[in-house]
């Protein structure tokens, strides 16, 4: 009969094993505080107002806001309205990015968000519910001199959510509106060097577009893209990890297949956690460099998504092999109730992202939160999501501490115990603690922003978080794979007294892993007559 | 030898003399005939700029035309801020701008100094992020930029370079001669902390983009504040400002509270050495001093823009007026307005 290596690991061995893996988290840390920068960047736009001279204007003009060719501009729309410009010729233009910089396929994704500044008037304030609407361009070109061409041109509404903080007084007239940031582009990969933005915002009284929406100031934008520094350290990570978990699954699933028995439900939900922490790892992102995949992001969210799914419904297996009471279970069947919420949850989330993300591929401007029906529905699908989270927890939770209960328990009788079954359940207590040790942090990914400043060091706490949890998962999947493999070694002296089985200890011992193992089912037997 | 002597005093003396002064580069503001400031033989035609300014000027011309925004758009924020106040920021077509009122370490002079060195900064963030300047957060001669550059690692924040250009160019006549007098010291405070009323109110904007658009990932920035925030900002500084003193501490001169029993201002307060004259009556020797005969005042209030005060006990006119007023207007969120006029009796209210 062979346990698991975590079984039968002497406790030195397992204090190196846990010290070497403490460093190798350490080591993670390191990496994204030290050397990777800031995950994300974002760089402020103001948007440049041109002026659309021509009347009856040819297509695909495109308005530069600055360099050669640049538009016509104005300063400030008093200077407009002397002018007797009407606001349909007006074009808001935003190149992004900001002169003698250049976009890079390092920068993964680009996020585009959209505010308003808009000056309080008495007597043209927003209305209650006013939506914007913008027409919106977007092109690009991947040198200073070529054309620019068409990626996208799209009719968005935006709802304002607007409010005034002081009071709605002649005196404070002048002040800004407090606005909601709008979500306006995302692109899931940045493949050419330049972009440029036009916005229109089109008046038209007779169908009320854009009409009560107060006196716009200035349109303003935020560009959020991933740091191309942050982009490199993560994949140079990702190439490190992936061969690393490969091998051990290698080496793991070998030795469950020479094992005499057929693998247990337990070994088999560990080799799945393998296989989905491996496809999270593979660097397919090296590609995006290349190539103009905007799927990436999305592709991104389903490999994440399976992960996570895999690691709660590892976490009830795991509870429920280890739950030490007579009931018959390694059939995943008898997990339905748990999982059930978790596969129903993602696939949730997995539609909801669909929504979002899915349509963006065809339409970046696309938000499902600018109409009402959509966030309506996109609310829904995380509600069900939240609702199976919740019941996922409650169950989880439960198991939680009926095995705590299982081991104190048993802890008790800990010393009057063999030196196998000590060692057994040492494993159990070690593999929970470290458990609920490894599942704390991920909550705390958000606790602090920014970077410490430590001599002349600067650490970068966000970067650091982000490769160190991952780093912390993947250690994990190792860990597990590592500690739960079948082991060689036997349990020596305790085989003769095994054989024996007429103490009722021994049924609770073989409801873990080594319960299937060839002749337990005949201990079993004999242990439950002894028992009765 | 001792030439050079006489010549160093006569320099320094020029320097102290020039140094209430300070504020001469407002002027700035009221050159539209200049039209643009794009080459550098301009800079020297620029007048109230010193040597040091025209020197920074040449050295970077794009940012001058932000600058000059910057003045005018302290000027116009000191005029709303003071619409109501005996004093009410009127400018002069001389230099200095704001005439003499501003020469003396009075609390409006403080204000004057503050919102301008914050208006510099303000507008030259501004034309950061508009694409105007091409140096900004990625230049290497502002500190805290990462080396590896913009792919690396991104730029710092544009609002960085908007106040270290604020220092190098307002605070450059200060800072020339060594912070020996109090008025230098007390401008380079007020400089400062007109900058720190941007700094202190920047905004914290956050935006959520993981799986889903969970906030598994989030990025948040800092936005500027609109610049009437800052300038009530500094308006309320300017009404609770300490009178202070130079004092020796040690080998350096500070400025503490004239009354100890005061607290010690903070960074973010502004300071001033003389009190404020009453400015009630005309005065044709100080420039700038224009008195409030003329002036509208409120009937009902007892503040500084009642008749009472306003006036200083002079009394005051009361006459009836046609106001034309727009109404049942329609709008555009640009450019358009479309109103009926509509004709009211008012009475209005003026200082004898």
């Amino acid at each position: 009969m062979a346990g698991a290596i975590i079984e039968n690991m002497s406790t030195k061995k397992l204090v190196i094993v846990g010290v070497i893996l403490l460093l190798f988290q350490a080591f993670a840390f390191m990496v994204g505080g030290l050397i990777a920068p800031s995950p994300t960047t974002a760089v402020h736009y103001l948007a440049i107002k041109c002026v659309d001279t021509v009347k009856h204007r040819q297509e695909a003009k495109w308005f530069m806001p600055w360099g050669p060719n640049q538009c016509d501009k104005i300063r400030s729309f008093d200077e407009a309205s002397a002018k007797m410009i009407e606001a349909n010729n007006i074009v808001f233009a935003v190149h992004i990015p900001l002169p003698d910089k250049e976009m890079s396929p390092w920068f993964q994704f680009m996020l585009v968000i959209l505010q308003f500044d808009i000056a309080f008037k008495m007597y043209n304030q927003i209305e209650d519910g006013a939506m914007v609407t913008v027409d919106v361009g977007v092109a690009y070109r991947d040198d200073t001199v070529s054309e620019w061409t068409e990626m996208a041109h799209s009719y968005e509404q935006r709802k304002l959510n607007c409010n005034f903080t002081t009071s709605k007084t002649f005196e404070n007239e002048g002040r800004y509106y407090e606005c909601d940031l709008l979500p306006f582009m995302e692109v899931g990969s940045v493949a050419h060097k330049y972009y440029l933005l036009n916005i229109r915002l089109p008046v038209n009284e007779r169908k009320k577009i854009n009409v009560g929406i107060g006196e716009i100031k200035d349109v303003r934008l935020v560009g959020i893209h991933q740091n191309g520094g942050f982009t490199k350290v993560w994949f140079a990570m990702k190439t490190f990890l992936t061969p690393s978990i490969l091998i051990i699954m290698i080496w793991y699933w070998r030795r469950i297949t020479l094992m005499t028995r057929p693998p247990v439900l337990l070994e088999k939900v560990i080799f799945a956690l393998g296989i989905s922490m491996t496809f999270i790892n593979i660097p397919v992102e090296w590609f995006s460099i290349g190539f103009n995949w905007t799927w990436m992001l999305l592709f991104g969210d389903i490999r994440q998504g399976i992960f996570y799914s895999m690691l709660l419904s590892f976490w009830i297996i795991f509870c429920g092999e280890h739950l030490m009471d007579q009931t018959e279970r390694n059939r995943f069947s008898v997990y339905w109730k748990q999982v059930g919420p978790i596969v129903f949850g993602s696939f949730c989330l997995f539609i909801f992202d669909m929504c979002e993300r899915g349509v963006q591929l065809t339409n970046p401007f696309y938000s499902i939160w600018a109409s009402d029906v959509g966030t309506e529905l996109a609310m829904a699908f995380i509600i069900v999501a939240g609702i199976c989270a919740c019941l996922y927890f409650l169950f989880l939770c439960f198991m939680v501490f009926q095995v705590f209960r299982n081991i104190s328990g048993k802890r008790t009788s800990l010393p009057a115990m063999s030196k196998a079954r000590r060692l057994h359940y040492e494993g159990l207590i070690f593999s929970w603690k470290e458990f609920t040790l490894c599942a704390c942090p991920s909550i705390f990914v958000q606790v602090n922003e920014g970077h410490w400043h430590w001599g002349e060091h600067t650490v970068q706490v966000n970067s650091a978080f982000f490769t160190g949890i991952y780093g912390m998962w993947n250690l994990y999947v190792f860990a597990i794979m590592f500690l739960y493999a079948p082991s060689h070694k036997r349990y020596g002296d305790d085989q003769s007294r095994d054989a024996a089985a007429n103490s009722g200890e021994d049924i609770q011992l073989t409801t873990t892993i080594t319960h299937v193992d060839g002749p337990t089912e005949i201990y079993k037997m004999t242990g439950k007559e002894a028992q009765e | 030898m001792t030439e050079e002597c006489v010549l160093r005093c006569a320099l320094m003396l020029c320097c102290v003399l020039l140094s209430a002064n300070a504020s001469n580069w407002l002027y700035l503001a009221k050159l539209s005939s200049v039209g643009s400031i794009r080459d550098e033989e301009t800079c020297e035609r620029l007048r109230g700029l010193i040597h040091r300014q025209v020197q920074i000027c040449k050295r970077s011309v794009e940012v001058m035309d932000a600058v000059r925004r910057g003045a005018q758009l302290a000027i116009d924020e000191c005029q709303f801020q003071f619409r109501n106040r005996r004093w009410n920021c009127s400018t002069l077509e001389s230099m200095p701008v704001f005439g003499k009122v501003v020469t003396q370490g009075t609390r409006e002079a403080a204000f004057v100094y503050a919102i301008s060195a914050a208006s510099v900064a303000f507008a030259v963030t501004r034309a950061c992020s508009s694409g105007e300047l091409e140096k900004c957060g990625c230049d290497h001669n502002v500190h805290g930029v990462s080396p590896e550059g913009f792919q690396w690692s991104g730029c710092s924040d544009n609002i960085a370079y908007g106040v270290a250009f604020s220092q190098s160019f307002v605070d450059v006549r200060e800072r020339s001669k060594g912070q020996s007098s109090s008025r230098a010291l007390m401008n380079l405070h007020n400089n400062e902390a007109g900058r720190k009323a941007i700094l202190a109110h920047m905004r914290v904007e956050c935006k959520c983009h993981g799986v889903s658009g969970s906030c598994e990932v989030k990025t948040c920035w800092k936005a500027m504040p609109p610049f009437r925030k800052v300038g009530n900002v500094i308006k309320e500084k300017f009404d609770g400002a300490t009178e202070v003193e130079q004092r020796k501490m040690g080998s350096a001169k500070v400025l503490v509270p004239r009354n100890s029993q005061f607290k010690p201002h903070t960074d973010e307060d502004l300071v001033y050495l003389e009190p404020s004259p009453d400015f009630c009556d005309h005065d044709p020797r100080t420039p700038g001093m224009l008195g409030t005969v003329g002036r509208q005042c409120n009937r009902t209030s007892k503040a500084i823009d009642g008749c009472e005060l306003m006036c200083c006990g002079r009394g005051f006119q009361t006459q009836q007026v046609e106001v034309v007023d727009r109404c049942s207007c329609k709008f555009h969120w640009c450019c358009y307005v479309k109103c009926k006029q509509c004709r009211k009796m008012e009475e209005m209210h003026t200082c004898r």
